[in-house]
């Protein structure tokens, strides 16, 4: 059986079709001088086509910058606490990549870990993913050195691969995915044979070895080694990494506002940031900022796959792409593999 | 020039004259380059220097680095523009002419934007290309350091550059076109791109001048900035800090280069800049002697009498 078909030019039709039924639409969109981000987006002209991955993940769709979580009244009667009930539209992510797809999961364990996080899993319940697999990439992906592949369909649920001529061929990949099709059939069309597929990228295979990085990291020895201060002293702390970062998903609650309203928000937050450990005795058990970075590379290779069956670093290249000094997760997993 | 580096770090390491040199060196891939904390005189061969060479590594030079203080004696391998930055921190007390040793290195000039370079095969850098105006940053199109201008050792042979009279390049381009709309439109301009901020404070942190060890935008007992990262909260951070820096910049670039959100963090900066030479006759990071104006109260030489 041929596959279905999602021509290109039936993207407008999509676009519409899903802000009509009162849903939203993320799409990648060029929003500054070289920089590609998922935006929300109101017409199909607005998609970008070239991108490799971008510039931050489409965690903010589920998991935004900032977003408020109470209220509070503060009148001569007393105070007053109103909780924010959420109701969240239908979202459709349009262009995500395998790689942020899988980080999905990685998220979702967090928020339904040991608390149920609402704020994010009734997003993310509302939200459909259609991937597009990777035609292009480039020398800082390294997805296929974690165990994801650049046509993987986990975590999404439609995967689109795009064909010679500039459409995209569609696999149905969960039950969610497939009532999305029945929804939009006018869009998602059968021909009579399935168009050919452009090549999917191979990105570089990296010489590292997951499970020895995690031993190594176990080893309590290895956390005062010269390591990481050899490898990571030249981090400035700038958070970018984490931001950029589709499993990074650390939060700070902030009261904002005056005396007699106040907002309560969750803000994203950042391992990299001296703030983060600092104790109000003034200590700091992060003290330096090599030990901020070490922080984060255990979060990605130990504490998480040690406490989730998910992946803690999904090789999207962001942290890499982004660092302005060019500190390369990849280099520091290579030497350790190496050891 | 590289040879020639690499023997002056190892005479210094080697004489005790320094203890840790901060550098550049190549990341793995050979495709950007990446600071380096060279401390034994057998690593010195991986100090290199090229057009590739961007980061204004004065930052590890702030108390935000106490590990790299730690190290011992500092020597710091510094283009013309990098060293104005380490110019302005002497000035403001932040550092001693004696506590560090200067390598200043001759400038042919720097890419702003290193992915933007062009890459070979293997994705290495190609060091052959041409430097191209377009990927050439603005500062460069107006150095007048070339020819570094406050160093211990000088590095690499003389350049005969002169700048232009009239700043040229991107940065001046749009202030200019900044300055011909009406005040609305400059409010949606600067609004489109702080929306954009996610407050990860990369521009703070990779400045040299924001040296401060709590910044006012993590004071919470009172809470100045919101730190929320919506357009109150963002605009605030970003006026507040080009406040911060008005006078004091060097236009080293660092900051819109670490913006992960591609605002034009350098047109304000050299606005300020220019405003300030207007109204100072001002240009930060030439003399450590001479303090920059907003730090300074001096109602004698003040042009204006308003206030007398
Ligand atoms: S650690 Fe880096 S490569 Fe891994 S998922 Fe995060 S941003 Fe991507
Ligand atoms: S690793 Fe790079 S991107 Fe991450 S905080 Fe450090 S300097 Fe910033
Ligand atoms: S501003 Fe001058 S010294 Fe600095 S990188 Fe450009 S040419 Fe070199
Ligand atoms: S504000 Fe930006 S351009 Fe100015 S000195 Fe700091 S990092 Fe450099
Ligand atoms: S680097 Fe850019 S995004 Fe980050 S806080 Fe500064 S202006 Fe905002």
């Amino acid at each position: 059986m041929a596959k279905k078909i999602l021509k290109r030019s039936d993207l407008t039709k999509l676009v519409a079709s899903v802000g009509k039924a009162g849903g939203a639409f993320v799409a990648p969109k060029a929003v500054a001088n070289g920089l590609v981000e998922y935006v929300f987006i109101k017409k199909a002209d607005e998609i970008e086509f070239d991108y490799i991955v971008p510039g931050k993940s489409f965690k903010e769709a589920n998991f935004p910058q900032t977003e408020v979580v109470a209220r509070f009244k503060n009148d001569p009667e007393g105070v007053t606490v109103e909780g924010v009930e959420l109701n969240p539209p239908r979202v459709v992510i349009f262009g995500a990549r395998p790689c942020d797809a899988k980080s999905s999961e990685s998220l979702n364990s967090v928020f339904t870990w040991d608390f149920i996080d609402e704020f994010y899993t009734k997003r993310e319940d509302a939200m459909v993913t259609i991937t597009v697999a990777c035609t292009t990439g480039d020398n800082a992906c390294f997805c296929t050195s974690v165990g994801i592949k650049p046509d993987d369909t986990d975590g999404s649920d439609l995967l689109l691969r795009e064909t010679e001529g500039g459409d995209f061929t569609v696999e149905a990949v969960t039950d969610k995915g497939k009532a999305f099709i029945k929804e939009e059939k006018a869009v998602f069309t059968e021909g009579k044979a399935t168009p050919k597929e452009r090549t999917i990228f191979e990105p570089r295979k990296l010489d590292v070895d997951l499970e020895k990085i995690g031993e190594y990291l176990k080893d309590t020895d290895h956390y005062e080694g010269d390591l990481w201060a050899d490898m990571a002293r030249k981090c400035i702390g700038c958070g970018s990494c984490t931001y950029a970062c589709p499993t990074c998903h650390c939060f700070d609650i902030t009261d904002e506002g005056g005396f007699s309203e106040t907002e309560r928000r969750k803000n994203w937050d950042s391992c990299q940031f001296d703030f983060f450990t600092l104790h109000a005795s003034g200590h700091n058990p992060r003290d330096r900022q090599y030990k901020r970075w070490r922080n984060r590379f255990m979060c990605k290779f130990n504490i998480y796959p040690g406490k989730f069956k998910t992946k803690g670093c999904v090789g999207c290249g962001r942290c890499v792409r982004v660092c302005p000094v060019r500190l390369d997760i990849t280099e520091v997993m290579e030497e350790i593999s190496g050891a | 020039m590289e040879k020639q580096l690499q023997d002056k770090a190892r005479e210094l390491l080697e004489s005790g004259k320094a203890d840790v040199i901060i550098g550049y060196g190549w990341n793995r891939d050979k495709s950007h380059t990446t600071p380096v904390f060279i401390k034994k005189a057998e690593d010195v061969g991986k100090l290199v220097f090229n057009k590739l060479c961007v980061n204004n590594l004065s930052v590890y030079l702030t108390r935000k680095y106490p590990d790299v203080y730690a190290m011992g004696k500092r020597a710091i391998v510094a283009k013309g523009c990098d060293i104005k930055n380490i110019v302005v921190m002497m000035s403001e007390g932040q550092l001693k002419r004696d506590e560090v040793h200067i390598i200043g290195v001759t400038c042919d000039g720097v890419i702003f934007d290193q992915d933007a370079w062009a890459k070979a095969e293997d994705g290495s850098a190609d060091m052959g290309a041409e430097l191209k105006d377009a990927v050439t940053a603005t500062k460069c199109h107006n150095c007048d350091v070339r020819n570094p201008h406050l160093t211990d050792t000088l590095i690499g042979d003389k350049s005969n550059f002169t700048p232009p009279d009239e700043p040229v390049g991107f940065v001046f381009d749009k202030i200019k076109d900044i300055e011909k709309m009406d005040s609305r439109d400059k409010w949606q301009f600067w609004m489109g791109h702080f929306s954009r901020c996610i407050k990860c404070y990369a521009c703070r942190q990779v400045c040299s001048l924001c040296y401060c060890e709590r910044c006012i935008s993590d004071k919470n007992m009172p809470q100045w900035i919101e730190t929320s990262a919506h357009l109150r909260g963002n605009l605030a951070w970003n006026l507040i800090r080009a406040q911060h820096l008005t006078g004091r910049c060097t236009f080293c670039g660092e900051c819109e280069r670490a913006c992960p959100a591609n605002i034009p963090l350098n047109v304000i900066n050299q606005k300020m800049s220019l405003v300030m030479g207007e109204a100072f006759d001002y240009k930060s990071g030439y003399d450590p002697k001479e303090h920059p104006p907003m730090i300074v109260f001096n109602p004698d030489e003040d042009k204006d009498d308003f206030i007398k």
